[in-house]
C-alpha cells in the first residue's frame, strides 16, 4: 500500500486482511478445539462448551490412548509401512525414471504406453479384491507396500529432474566402462536426492495418511493400521448413538454418561494420529510445494 | 532406431544382430524396470481382465471360467435398481456441485493472497490454508464429528443464539451433501491456491506497469492481464476436474456416513455390495461403467481443451 492508494483501494485492503483473519481463524479453529478436548477431563467436556482451551487440564486421555495396546500396535504398523513402502516406493520409481531418461532402447515407447494406461482405466475394486484374495494378498502385510509401489506421476517427476543432470557425467562413466547399473546407483542417484527427497514425503504422507487399503483388504486386528483404529473410534461412537435411540425409541434409558467420557478420548486419539503430519509440517510444505512447480513445468 | 532401420533393408541377419546387440547392450536398463512393469502388469493390467465378472454371474468358487454369462443383466440393472440409480445420482450431484463450488474456490482464494503485502501475514496466511491438505481425510471426518457433534463447538453456538435443543447435524438426510461439500472444501481450497499463485508469479510486471501508464485501472488489469494469463492452467485443471465428476470421494462420504442418513454414492454401493454383500458381478459392472463414463469424460473435456486453447494434457 503506497500513499498514492485510493480510498477504495485502502478499504479493500483492510477487507482483505481481515478476511484472511477470518480464513486462518476457520482453519485453525477445529484442530484446537479438538486439542482443547483432548487435553480436558472427559466429564467436563461432556457439558459442552469447550473452546480452545481445556477447562479441567489432564493428560488422562493422552495417557489412556498412549496406555492402550492395540493402538500402540497400530501406531508402529503404520511408522513401519511408512519406512518400509517409501523406501520400496523410490526404489522402484528411481530405477523406472533412469530407464525412461534413456530414450534409445527398444521398446521405449511401447513400455511407457504401458506404464500410462493404468492412469486413465483400471479394472476397479472388485477384480482387485479377487485377484488379491487369489495372490494371498488379504491379510498380508505386502498389501500396504506392493500394489501401490509404483506411480507413473512420480515417475514422470523424477525423469523430469533426471533430465536436467548433464548428459556428459553419465557419458563419460560409461566410457570408463561403468554399466547401467553403476552409472543409476552411484552417478544418478546422489545427484536425484532433492527430487527423491520431495517424491518420498509425498508417498510417506499418502501411506500414513492411507486407511481404505485396511478397510477393503485386511481384516486381522493385529495388522490394522491407525487410521484404520481412527475410523473404527468414530464410528463406535456413531453406532452407540444409534443403539441409544433405537433404545428411546422402544421407550428404554441407556446410560449415555459411559459412552460421553470417550469424547475425549476420541479427540486425544485423533491429535496422536495426526501429530507426526504437524511435526512434519514444515518440511512437507516446503517439498510439496517443490513437487507442485515440478509437475507443473513438465515436458 | 533409425540406424537399425537402414541395416534392415540390407540383410535381415544383420538386422537381427542388431537388434540383439542393443538388447544385450540395454539389458541392464530392461531389468531396472523390471519391477514396475511387474506391478504395473500384475496389479493394473490382471484386474481389467477381471471385468468379464461384469458380463457373468460370478461365482468365486466356480471362477471365470465356469460362471454363467448374463450379457448385460448387470448393467442393466443399474439402471432398473432404485438404490442403484439413485447412487448414480448422488455421485453426479456430488461431482457437478463440487465443480461448482470447490474449482472456482482456489482461483478466487490465490487472487485475494496475491494481493496482500508480501510479508510474514502473507505467509502465515498460506502456510495455514495448506495445513487441511496433509491430516488424513478420515481425521478431518473426526474433526467433523466433534465439531458438529452433540456436545460440539457447533452446538453450543447454535444454543447460545437461541436454538432449542442440542442438534445432531450430521443425522440430517439434507444436510449431508452440505457436509460432503464442506469437507471438500475445507480440506483443498487453501492447497489448490499453490499452482495459481505458481502461475500468477510468472506473470511479467512490466506489463501491469505498461498498462498503468496506460491508465487502467486494477480491475482492467485483472480482466485483461491476470485472468487471461491464468486461463491455460485452469482450463488443464478444469479437465482433471471433469474426469473426476464421477470418483465419488469414498473415505470422505464412507466417513460421513451413519446409521441416520441413507446417502449412498457408486464407490460405497461397490464395496458395499462387492465386498460386504459378496455381490461381485453387480458392482463390477457398476464400477466399469463408472470407469468407462469417466475415460469418456477425460478424453471429451480433452478434446474441447485442445480445440479452444490448442494445447492438452494427453
Amino acid at each position: 500500500m503506497t500513499k498514492h492508494d485510493s480510498v477504495s483501494r485502502r478499504i479493500f485492503y483492510v477487507c482483505n486482511v481481515i478476511f484472511f483473519l477470518l480464513l486462518i481463524a476457520v482453519v485453525l479453529f477445529p484442530y484446537l478445539n479438538i486439542l482443547a478436548k483432548a487435553l480436558n477431563d472427559g466429564k467436563d467436556t461432556a457439558m459442552g462448551g469447550i473452546t480452545i482451551f481445556p477447562r479441567r487440564p489432564t493428560f488422562e486421555n493422552f495417557t489412556t490412548v498412549l496406555g492402550d495396546k492395540s493402538f500402540g500396535r497400530a501406531f508402529l504398523t503404520s511408522a513401519c509401512i511408512v519406512v518400509a513402502g517409501t523406501l520400496l516406493n523410490l526404489l522402484v520409481q528411481f530405477m523406472a525414471a533412469y530407464v525412461f531418461m534413456n530414450k534409445q532402447f527398444i521398446g521405449h515407447k511401447v513400455l511407457l504406453y504401458l506404464f500410462m494406461v493404468p492412469m486413465y482405466f483400471g479394472g476397479g475394486l472388485i477384480p482387485q479384491y479377487i485377484l488379491y484374495s487369489k495372490l494371498g494378498l488379504l491379510n498380508n502385510y505386502l498389501v500396504y507396500v506392493l500394489p501401490g509401489c509404483f506411480s507413473v506421476y512420480n515417475m514422470i517427476i523424477i525423469r523430469s529432474y533426471l533430465n536436467s543432470i548433464p548428459a556428459s557425467l553419465a557419458e563419460s562413466a560409461r566410457v570408463d566402462g561403468a554399466n547401467d547399473l553403476r552409472i543409476a546407483f552411484r552417478i544418478i542417484l546422489p545427484l536425484a536426492k532433492p527430487v527423491l527427497a520431495t517424491v518420498a514425503l509425498w508417498v510417506a504422507v499418502a501411506l500414513w495418511n492411507d486407511w481404505l487399503t485396511t478397510l477393503y483388504f485386511v481384516t486381522k486386528k493385529e495388522m490394522f493400521t491407525l487410521q484404520y483404529v481412527l475410523m473404527q473410534v468414530l464410528k463406535e461412537a456413531e453406532k452407540i448413538q444409534a443403539i441409544i435411540k433405537e433404545a428411546a425409541m422402544r421407550g428404554e434409558v441407556v446410560n449415555i454418561k459411559s459412552n460421553i467420557t470417550t469424547e475425549s478420548v476420541k479427540s486425544a486419539q485423533l491429535i496422536v494420529t495426526t501429530v507426526p503430519i504437524i511435526i512434519m509440517y514444515p518440511f512437507l510444505q516446503k517439498y510439496f510445494i517443490q513437487g507442485i512447480t515440478l509437475g507443473a513445468v513438465k515436458d | 532406431m533409425g540406424k537399425v532401420r537402414k541395416e534392415n533393408g540390407k540383410d535381415s541377419a544383420a538386422f537381427r544382430r542388431a537388434v540383439w546387440r542393443k538388447l544385450k547392450r540395454d539389458r541392464y536398463l530392461y531389468l531396472m524396470l523390471l519391477p514396475a512393469a511387474l506391478v504395473t502388469i500384475v496389479f493394473a493390467y490382471i484386474p481389467m481382465g477381471g471385468l468379464i465378472m461384469a458380463f457373468q454371474d460370478f461365482d468365486i468358487f466356480k471362477g471365470f471360467l465356469h460362471s454363467p454369462w448374463v450379457g448385460l443383466k448387470n448393467f442393466s440393472n443399474i439402471f432398473t435398481q432404485a438404490k442403484f440409480l439413485k447412487s448414480v445420482w448422488n455421485t453426479l450431484m456430488c461431482g457437478v456441485l463440487c465443480l461448482l463450488i470447490c474449482f472456482p474456490a482456489p482461483i478466487i482464494l490465490a487472487l485475494l493472497i496475491n494481493e496482500l503485502k508480501d510479508g510474514i501475514f502473507k505467509k502465515f496466511s498460506q502456510t495455514i490454508s495448506y495445513l487441511p491438505h496433509f491430516l488424513s481425510m478420515i481425521s478431518v471426518v473426526g474433526l467433523v464429528y466433534m465439531l458438529f457433534g452433540r456436545d460440539g463447538f457447533v452446538n453450543d453456538v447454535y444454543l447460545a443464539l437461541g436454538g432449542a435443543e442440542r442438534v445432531t447435524f450430521l443425522a440430517r438426510q439434507e444436510l449431508f451433501i452440505w457436509f460432503v461439500i464442506g469437507v471438500v472444501f475445507w480440506k483443498e481450497t487453501g492447497w489448490g491456491t499453490v499452482i495459481h499463485l505458481a502461475n500468477l508469479s510468472s506473470i511479467s510486471p512490466e506489463l501491469y506497469e505498461a498498462a498503468s501508464i496506460d491508465g487502467a485501472t486494477r480491475l482492467q488489469k485483472m480482466r485483461f492481464i491476470t485472468l487471461p494469463h491464468m486461463k491455460p492452467t485452469v482450463i488443464i485443471l478444469l479437465i482433471f476436474q471433469m474426469g473426476t465428476i464421477f470418483n465419488s470421494n469414498f473415505e470422505l462420504i464412507y466417513g460421513l456416513q451413519n446409521p441416520y442418513v441413507d446417502f449412498e454414492v457408486i464407490s460405497t454401493i461397490v464395496y458395499q455390495t462387492g465386498i460386504k454383500g459378496g455381490n461381485y458381478s453387480m458392482s463390477t459392472a457398476l464400477g466399469f461403467a463408472q470407469g468407462l463414463v469417466a475415460l469418456v469424460l477425460v478424453l471429451g473435456s480433452n478434446g474441447l481443451a485442445k480445440k479452444m486453447t490448442g494445447n492438452g494434457i494427453l
